[in-house]
């Protein structure tokens, strides 16, 4: 049972880190690879809360994605003013630098990892009350985001990737759509950091490493980008396919690399067979039902 | 008739191109200008500097006595002026109509914290921005194709839809970039009839175009550009009677 809750919390996470990311990457259109930087500083900001500064865990878990919301902003301001390409360097920077810095600081744990995180449940609590609250989050998170990306609110997105200087040109504010749009999507990775660090109540820098970028942006393009459904049907399939792997009964020391090998071979494949992914996204932009059914109206 | 654009010293160039050489223009409220010139003469880069998508090297620009140098593309066209785009610029991922909503004047649930905590506020928004479309859609006589994408459309009611989306920020002084290549028929007379009423009703316009006989019925005065400098202004006659300017034009 305990292994049956711990795939289906992860599976959780990783649905509110795909569809995070896909709203960044898909939707907005930038191009960063800090994703897992920005689920480690929620992680770390709130299990660091948490156990040396006495807040509660659960006002901890918030206060970790707003931590990791703000960094997003740090970090978006000034390379989104000058270009989209400035963000992907950027968010190389970011991702590399906080992680060695993770590596390297006493008070984080260092390399070790941290210990002796606060759960959120008392003990005894039954772990599925756990794996209710993760997928309701992750459930809600994904409506949030379909919400925006079918209001007004998407459509200027659709409008700005399609071509920024018109999109200037009439008047609206594409760099401040960016930083919004970014801040949102690191905010939400963020929470999930929060989420996973007081149930297993233990972090290491590895698990955010470049690695997780890899393995999130697969998700986000065998699922479908631009699809609501795309990346969470991802991120279920790249949790349940290494997990079978494991039943293969293969050597340890071949287990990792046959997983790296799964996640580029799968993006490979999807990058010539169906770049649209699993579940394809139109090409043209669709609203709210009932937005459609007003202009029906004309 | 008062100053509505106001244009000085304006100035750049790219590496060794000169695209603009210490511009002077005013455009006046209801005038509509004609900006003529052979390619390259650096008509489209002046509509650039001036809408705040290139920055120039010096020269200030004003709207109606509100000064815009240094400001950001968007604001400047919140502020009332509107372009249209020589290569059309369109949103294919979007319908016509939704392309006009992209250039509503108000339009508060582009701001992601409104959407979210002023849901109501957006909601009106919107309703009032698709009214204005349609009304805009109307008057360009575009109604029948609001639901359509716009790459579906015949290509000069693509052209149309340039001008109906820039119309959306009620602009003070509109720029329209060769707005007649490539249509004819019902199109080219929507828009010089569309032009004209925007001019009558106090917008000044100034306007880029090789169709002489075009730039002849519309425009007010003439303005010829080359290599990046205004050489001559005055009526639209005086300027096709130079023969100096038309050896320049036809590059003899
Ligand atoms: N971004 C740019 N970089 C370099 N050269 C440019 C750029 N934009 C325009 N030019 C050059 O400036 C000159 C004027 O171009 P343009 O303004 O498009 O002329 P026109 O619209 O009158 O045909 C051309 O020689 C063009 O190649
Ligand atoms: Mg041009």
């Amino acid at each position: 049972m305990e292994y049956l809750y711990t795939i289906a919390i992860l599976m959780a996470l990783n649905v509110i880190l795909a569809s995070s990311f896909n709203f960044v990457i898909g939707y907005g259109g930038l191009i960063s690879i800090a994703h897992p930087v920005f689920y480690a500083i929620g992680a770390y900001g709130s299990a660091l809360l948490a156990r040396d500064g006495g807040v509660p865990v659960l006002l901890a878990i918030p206060a970790g994605a707003l931590i990791a919301l703000a960094a997003s902003v740090l970090v978006a301001l000034p390379s989104v003013r000058i270009s989209g390409d400035y963000l992907l360097i950027g968010s190389i920077g970011v991702q590399l630098g906080i992680l060695e810095a993770i590596k390297n600081v006493g008070w984080t744990g260092g390399a070790g990892g941290l210990t002796n995180i606060p759960a959120l449940l008392r003990p005894g609590t039954d772990h599925g009350v756990y794996v209710a609250l993760v997928v309701a989050l992750a459930v809600l998170s994904v409506l949030l985001l379909h919400w925006i990306t079918r209001s007004g609110y998407g459509r200027a997105m659709s409008a700005m990737r399609d071509d920024e200087l018109a999109f200037a040109a009439l008047g609206r504010n594409a760099v401040a759509m960016k930083v919004a749009i970014f801040a949102l999507g690191c905010g939400l990775a963020g929470l999930a950091g929060g989420l996973y660090a007081h149930y297993f109540r233990f972090l290491a820098p590895a698990q955010f490493d470049i690695l997780q970028s890899a393995a999130l942006l697969t998700m986000v393009v065998v699922g479908g980008m631009r699809s609501t459904f795309g990346p969470i049907l991802g991120a279920i399939v790249l949790e349940v396919l290494p997990q079978a792997i494991t039943f293969l009964d293969l050597p340890a020391g071949l287990l990792g690399p046959m997983q790296g090998i799964l996640f580029t071979g799968l993006v490979l494949v999807f990058m010539f067979i169906r770049p649209q992914g699993l579940i394809a996204a139109g090409s043209v932009w669709r609203g709210r039902a009932l937005e459609e059914g007003h202009a029906g109206q004309s | 008739m008062p100053v509505s654009l106001e244009v000085r010293g304006l100035s750049k160039r790219f590496g060794g191109i000169v695209v603009a050489d210490a511009i002077d223009l005013e455009l006046r409220a209801g005038r509509i200008v004609g900006l003529i010139g052979p390619n390259g003469a650096g008509k489209t880069s002046f509509f650039n500097l001036v809408s705040g998508v290139v920055r120039p090297d010096s020269g200030t620009v004003a709207l109606e006595g509100r000064d815009l140098t240094g400001m950001k593309a968007h604001r400047r066209a919140r502020l009332g002026l509107g372009r249209t785009w020589q290569s059309l610029r369109l949103f294919p991922s979007l319908s016509v109509l939704y392309n006009l909503l992209i250039g509503a004047r108000h339009y508060p649930g582009e701001r992601l914290a409104t959407l979210i905590l002023e849901h109501g506020r957006v909601h009106r928004a919107e309703k009032a921005g698709r009214q204005r479309a349609l009304e805009v859609l109307q008057r360009t006589g575009l109604d029948g194709f609001a639901h359509r994408e716009v790459g579906s459309v015949p290509f000069g009611q693509q052209k149309l839809i340039g001008v109906a989306r820039a119309l959306m920020n009620e602009p003070r002084c509109l720029l329209l970039d060769e707005p007649m290549a490539g249509v004819e028929g019902q199109a080219y007379r929507t828009i010089q009839s569309l032009v004209r009423t925007l001019a009558a009703e106090g917008i000044s316009v100034c306007v880029v175009e090789h169709n002489v006989a075009f730039i002849r019925d519309l425009c007010d005065e003439g303005v010829f550009m080359f290599a990046g400098r205004v050489l001559a202004r005055g009526t639209v006659e005086s300027l096709i009677a130079d023969r100096r300017l038309t050896e320049l034009y036809f590059g003899t």
